[in-house]
C-alpha cells in the first residue's frame, strides 16, 4: 500500500515535471500546448468565479436523475427477463440490441421528442445506462442457484418474498456490477450529450473552452470529469462490490 | 392408541393366516410378518409361530406396538405363538399412492418413478437407500411439493400435497444455506416469513443452533466461514426451527468426511429420540440407512421403485461397526447385489 502511494506520487510528479519542461521549451504555442501551471490557474479561476461549481452541480443533477431512472427500470426489466422465459426470448433480444447502440445515437430522437431541453439529455443518460443495468440484473437473476429457491420454498417462501429475500440478495454481486457499469455509461452519455448542445454543465464548459481558444480550461474540465468518474466508481461502487463479494464469500473462492 | 375394533377377536385365537417362522432359517421375521399382514384384510388375525421368545423374535411385540396392532403372545411348551390383528394405519403422517413421475428429456420421456406406494406413520424414522439416479431425490421433491407427480397422489398431515409448505421442510445435501445471511439469520429466515417477532425468533434460532451443537461464537459468522459439517448443522437447525411435521433429508451428510458424518448421525439420532419427529432420510450409504432408520426402503432403478423394505430393530444410539449394524448392512447390501443392481456404488458406499 505504502509502496504504491510512493510510486504513484513519484510517477505523477515526474509526469507533470516533464510536461512543464516540454511546455517551457516553447516548441508549440501555449494555445495548443498548455503548461500544467496554466491548467492549474484555470482550475483555480474556474472554481473562484463558481463557473466550475455550477457546471459540476448541473451535470451531477442530470446524471443522478437519469441514473436513478435507469436503475429502477433496469431492476424491473432485468428481473422480468431473468425470470420469465418468454420475455427473455423477446424483450431480452431488444435489450442486447440496444446495448450495442452507442448512447449518443439516441440524441436525435430525444431532440425531436423533447426539443432542446433537460428531458432530452436525461433521456440520453437513461438510455445510455439502462441496458447495462438490465443486463447485470438479468445475469444475476439467471445465475441464482436453483437450490436457494427450493430451500426458500420449502420454508414457506413464495411470491414477492422469493424476490425480495432470495433472488435479489442472491443476485446482488452481479446486480452491483451492472450498476457500476451503468454508472460509467451514464456519465459518458451525459458528457457526449452536453458537448453537443446543452447550456451549463461540464460538457458545455468544454465547448466554451474551445470557442474561447482556452485550452487550459479544456484540460482543467477534462480533469474534473475524470476525477468525478473515478471517485464515484472507487468510493461507491468498488467499495460496495468488495463488501458484497466478501460477505457472499466470493473473495477467497 | 385407539382401536375401533377392540382386540376381542384375539380372544378366540382363531387366526385367518398362520406363518411358521421355525421353518428353515428365517433371517428377518419382522419383514415376513409385515408383508404377510399387508396382504391381509382389515381386522384379520395373523398367527406367527416361533421357537424363540418373542422379544428375540426380532422384537415382534415392539413392532406391533409401534404400529398400533393389537397382539397377544401365548407360550406352549417352548413354542411361542404371537397373534397379531391387522388394523388400519390411523396415524399416517404421509401417504404416497401410486405415484409415478416421468420427465421429458431430449429424446422422449423418461420414467423416473414408477407406481410408488408408501405409508409413513407419525414419528417414524424412514431411510431410503439406493444407487444414484434411481429417483430418491425426485421422490423427496414430490413429497416436499417442489415438483408434481405425473400420476398418483400424495397426502401429508392429512392434506393433499399441492405445493411446498413449511410442514415439510427439506435439508439438502449442500450449498443451500444463504451466503448473504449470518448463521443466525439463516435459521431465522423461515420464522421471519411467518412473521414471528424478532425477539422470539432470535431465541428460537439460538435454541435450535444449540440443539444441533453449534457453539454460540459461530452464530454471527457467515456461511463461507464454516466447515462442511457446521454448514449441515446449520441447515438442520434451519429446518428444525420451522418445527415441521415431516423432516425430509436428501443425502445431507454425503459430502462430509467420515468423522463428521458419524458425529452428525449421532446428533440426528439423539434429536429424533428426543423429538420423535417423522423423518424421511435419503442416502446412498447402506450403513447410514441402517444406523438411522427404523425402516429402510431399498430403491431400485429404471424405473425407480421401492424394491424391498427392512425393519431395523437395533437399540439406539446405533454406531457404525456395531455387530448388529454390520449384519443388517451386509444383509441389505447382499440383497442389492443379488439383484445385480448398481452393485458397485452401493457396495462401495456400504464399506
Ligand atoms: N428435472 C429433470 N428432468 C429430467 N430428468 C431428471 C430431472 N430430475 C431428475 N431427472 C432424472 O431422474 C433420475 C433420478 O434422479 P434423482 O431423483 O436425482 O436420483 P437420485 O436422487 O436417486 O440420485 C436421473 O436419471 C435424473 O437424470
Ligand atoms: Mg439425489
Amino acid at each position: 500500500m505504502k509502496r504504491k502511494v510512493i510510486l504513484l506520487t513519484v510517477f505523477y510528479l515526474l509526469l507533470i515535471g516533464i510536461w512543464q519542461g516540454v511546455a517551457a521549451l516553447g516548441i508549440w504555442p501555449p494555445y495548443l500546448f498548455p503548461s500544467p501551471s496554466g491548467v492549474f490557474d484555470s482550475l483555480l479561476a474556474g472554481f473562484q468565479d463558481n463557473s466550475f461549481t455550477i457546471g459540476i452541480l448541473a451535470s451531477m443533477k442530470r446524471v443522478l436523475i437519469g441514473y436513478f431512472i435507469s436503475v429502477a427500470g433496469g431492476l424491473l426489466i432485468g428481473l422480468a427477463i431473468g425470470r420469465v422465459k418468454v420475455l427473455d426470448e423477446t424483450v431480452g433480444t431488444i435489450v442486447l440490441g440496444f446495448q450495442a447502440l452507442p448512447s449518443i445515437c439516441w440524441l436525435p430522437i430525444a431532440l425531436l421528442w423533447f426539443g432542446l431541453s433537460e428531458s432530452a439529455i436525461i433521456l440520453v443518460v437513461v438510455l445510455g445506462s439502462l441496458f447495462a443495468v438490465t443486463i447485470g440484473v438479468d445475469a444475476g437473476v439467471k445465475n441464482v442457484p436453483p437450490i436457494y429457491l427450493r430451500a426458500a420454498r420449502t420454508m414457506g417462501a413464495h411470491g414477492i418474498d422469493l424476490y425480495m429475500k432470495v433472488i435479489i440478495p442472491a443476485a446482488l454481486p452481479s446486480i452491483i456490477s451492472g450498476l457500476k457499469q451503468g454508472w460509467s455509461f451514464a456519465w459518458r452519455a451525459l458528457m457526449a450529450g452536453e458537448l453537443l448542445y446543452v447550456s451549463i454543465g461540464l460538457g458545455h464548459l468544454l465547448t466554451m473552452g474551445r470557442e474561447l481558444n482556452d485550452i487550459s480550461q479544456i484540460i482543467a474540465v477534462m480533469i474534473i470529469i475524470i476525477v468525478i468518474g473515478i471517485t464515484v466508481d472507487r468510493l461507491v461502487f468498488t467499495k460496495l462490490e468488495n463488501r458484497v463479494r466478501e460477505r457472499w464469500g466470493l473473495l477467497n473462492a | 392408541m385407539k382401536t375401533v375394533n377392540p382386540p376381542k377377536k384375539l380372544d378366540s385365537l382363531k387366526p385367518e393366516k398362520v406363518i411358521d417362522l421355525r421353518q428353515a432359517i428365517c433371517p428377518h421375521p419382522l419383514n415376513v410378518i409385515r408383508d404377510t399382514l399387508r396382504a391381509l384384510r382389515e381386522n384379520d388375525v395373523l398367527l406367527a409361530v416361533s421357537d424363540h421368545e418373542p422379544t428375540a423374535l426380532e422384537n415382534a411385540p415392539r413392532f406391533c406396538e409401534r404400529r398400533g396392532y393389537p397382539f397377544r403372545t401365548v407360550e406352549q411348551e417352548g413354542v411361542w405363538n404371537i397373534f397379531i390383528q391387522k388394523v388400519e394405519d390411523r396415524d399416517a403422517r404421509l401417504k404416497v399412492e401410486n405415484v409415478s413421475k416421468t420427465f421429458n428429456s431430449g429424446d422422449g420421456k423418461v420414467s423416473v418413478l414408477n407406481d410408488i406406494d408408501l405409508t409413513i406413520r407419525d414419528g417414524e424414522f424412514v431411510t431410503v437407500v439406493g444407487s444414484s439416479g434411481c429417483g430418491k431425490s425426485t421422490l423427496l421433491n414430490l413429497i416436499a411439493g417442489l415438483d408434481k407427480p405425473t400420476s398418483g397422489r400424495i397426502f401429508a398431515n392429512g392434506k393433499r400435497v399441492e405445493g411446498p409448505g413449511s410442514d415439510r421442510v427439506v435439508v439438502f445435501q449442500e450449498g443451500a444455506l444463504f451466503p448473504w445471511l449470518t448463521v443466525r439469520e439463516n435459521v431465522e429466515f423461515g420464522l421471519k416469513l411467518r412473521r414471528v417477532a424478532p425477539k422470539i425468533r432470535k431465541e428460537m434460532a439460538q435454541d435450535y443452533l444449540k440443539l444441533v451443537g453449534l457453539t454460540e461464537n459461530f452464530h454471527g459468522s457467515y456461511v463461507h466461514q464454516l466447515s462442511g459439517g457446521m454448514k449441515q448443522r446449520v441447515a438442520l437447525a434451519r429446518a428444525l426451527v420451522m418445527e415441521p411435521a415431516i423432516l425430509l433429508m436428501d443425502e445431507p451428510f454425503a459430502a462430509l468426511d467420515i468423522q463428521t458424518r458419524e458425529s452428525l448421525q449421532d446428533e440426528l439420532q439423539r434429536i429424533w429420540v428426543e423429538s420423535r419427529k417423522t423423518i424421511i432420510f435419503v442416502t446412498h450409504n447402506v450403513e447410514e440407512a441402517v444406523i438411522l432408520g427404523d425402516r429402510v426402503l431399498v430403491f431400485a432403478k429404471n424405473p425407480g421403485r421401492i424394491k424391498s423394505e427392512h425393519e431395523i430393530d437395533i437399540e439406539r444410539p446405533r454406531q457404525p461397526g456395531h455387530p448388529e449394524v454390520f449384519l443388517y448392512t451386509k444383509w441389505i447390501t447382499d440383497e442389492i447385489r443379488e439383484n445385480g443392481e448398481a452393485v458397485d456404488e452401493v457396495q462401495e458406499a456400504a464399506v
